[in-house]
């Protein structure tokens, strides 16, 4: 575990390998399912998907 | 091939037939260079004004100006250390500008939060390259990190086209540190390797 995070904080992948695409597949989903009023998006407003989720389990 | 191997792929056949019209055309590649920046501003002007998706537009057309400069000196063989200086020192201001872009919107909507939070994305995206240029002054290579100009710009486009410049902000940032601090780990283990193994 203490080994995977090492890697990830010190990134020394070349583009285009497996571990280049998990870590874009992280990013998109924070930026795409994070909820705009969670950072306090001065642009963007809803819910976006997690705060979809999250209302539609309560 | 990976994911993100293969949309390099697809985009690299549209990028190969303006790449052989420009080497067709006889476009000097430091003129492609110049005008990539001369959009790139537009698009910082599009940000500044909260037209997302129009900067994102303006970012896809500039950013095509900006990769195919290199190949088209390769292809049309006038490949010049001056060139590579001038791409260089042109990239720092196309990432500048678009910042100042993002520093002016959210300055006008008074979110001072979010200004200092792009100033300190600015700082850190400035601080990326310069810590390799002055890295690879005293070592061979300093290519660690992940968040570099190119992951910056697909980034910003993301941000753009689909309003959430805010989420991209905090991905830049937090990245951006994390690349800095990678570069200055390498060139110190790097600078306090045993000569021995070093030389071996």
């Amino acid at each position: 575990m203490g080994r995977i995070i090492w890697n990830t904080v010190y990134w020394t992948y070349e583009r285009a390998t497996w571990q280049y695409d998990l870590m874009v597949a992280a990013i998109l989903g924070f930026i795409w399912l994070t909820p705009p009023a969670w950072l306090g998006d001065p642009t963007a407003s809803g819910r976006g998907f997690l705060g979809w989720l999250l209302h539609f389990f309560r | 091939m990976t994911f993100t191997g293969l949309i390099g792929a697809i985009c690299m056949f549209p990028l190969r037939v303006i790449i052989s019209l420009c080497v067709r055309l006889r476009i000097h590649p430091d003129v492609l260079t110049f005008v990539g920046v001369l959009i790139n501003a537009l698009a910082a002007w599009a940000l500044g004004v909260g037209r997302f998706v129009l900067a994102g537009v303006v970012m896809i057309i500039a950013n095509i100006f900006d990769f195919i400069d290199g190949k088209v000196a390769r292809e049309r063989q006038i490949e010049t250390e001056f060139g590579g200086f001038w791409d260089s020192v042109m990239d720092r201001f196309s990432d500048l500008a678009l910042f100042l872009g993002l520093v002016y919107l959210y300055s006008t909507l008074g979110r001072t939060d979010y200004v200092m939070l792009t100033a300190v994305a600015m700082t850190f995206t400035v601080l990326t390259s310069y810590a390799r240029a002055r890295a690879e002054s005293l070592v061979e290579k300093c290519k660690v990190g992940f968040m570099e100009r190119p992951e910056r710009i697909v980034l910003f486009m993301i941000g753009a086209f689909t309003n959430r410049m805010a989420a991209v902000l905090w991905v830049i940032t937090v990245l951006s540190v994390l690349t800095v601090g990678d570069r200055i780990y390498y060139t110190w283990s790097e600078l306090n390797r045993p000569k021995s193994r070093a030389a071996a």
